[in-house]
């Protein structure tokens, strides 16, 4: 993880690639594609940062399960990033807040990331890709 | 800058807001599909920050029959501006 000082002296995380993940987990396998991506991108050595954003948070909350009919959740996934070296998980505080939640409920450490830097998130990395 | 582009239409989806809170002051907004509901006078008030920044393309709003009822704000593109709009970005973002 790289981080730069900018002009209002926030730190703006830069890499490779910007993975935004918006869709909660179960509902659909976007976000399980999205985590895959990130996986992928990470062992071909590119510097890659996950977002979390909007119900996307939910792929991080403490104590998933498998779904009704056994499917896997993602929550194994998450388990695995710090093994691919995906060390910069980055929270969108507004998504956070709506749904209640705060850093405390989440399975990792995470930054959180709200207003102007979001904008600058997505300027600072190459590649952006939303799921 | 970065053209985003948007096709979940904002009357019915919180997409837009996810596009518009990623949105640096210089990057462009792109509706197309179901996003150029966007176009309409109705949805104005969502893009008053985006003077000059605002587009939506010409064949999604003809074959919905938008295209005599945008609102000022936006311009309308065609395909070829599309490709002219992704040639002068750094990068796009989708959101949908």
């Amino acid at each position: 993880m790289n981080e730069t000082e900018i002009a209002t002296g926030e730190r703006v995380t830069e890499g490779d690639l910007l993975v935004i993940l918006r869709h909660s987990p179960h509902g659909s396998s976007w976000l399980r594609e999205g985590l895959d991506t990130a996986l992928v991108a990470a062992a071909f050595g590119q510097r890659v940062s996950l977002l979390f954003s909007g119900d996307g948070v939910l792929a991080l909350l403490d104590g998933q399960q498998a779904g009704a009919l056994g499917q896997k959740g993602t929550h194994g996934v998450i388990d695995m990033l710090a093994m691919y070296d995906i060390e910069t998980l980055l929270v969108d505080a507004h998504a956070l807040i709506s749904r209640g939640l705060s850093t405390e409920d989440l399975l990792l450490p995470v930054s959180v990331v709200e207003g102007a830097a979001l904008p600058k998130l997505l300027d600072q990395h190459r590649l952006v890709l939303n799921f | 800058m970065i053209l985003h582009l948007l096709n979940r239409s904002p009357a019915t989806a919180g997409t837009v807001d996810d596009a518009l809170a990623a949105m640096g002051p210089d990057d462009r907004l792109l509706l197309i599909e179901d996003g150029v509901l966007g176009a309409l006078p109705a949805q104005a008030s969502l893009f008053t920050g985006l003077a000059g920044r605002l587009f939506a393309l010409r064949e999604d709003l003809a074959a919905r029959g938008l295209l005599e009822r945008c609102a000022e704000q936006a311009n309308i593109v065609d395909v070829e501006g599309f490709v002219t709009l992704t040639e002068e970005a750094d990068k796009t973002v989708s959101w949908f």
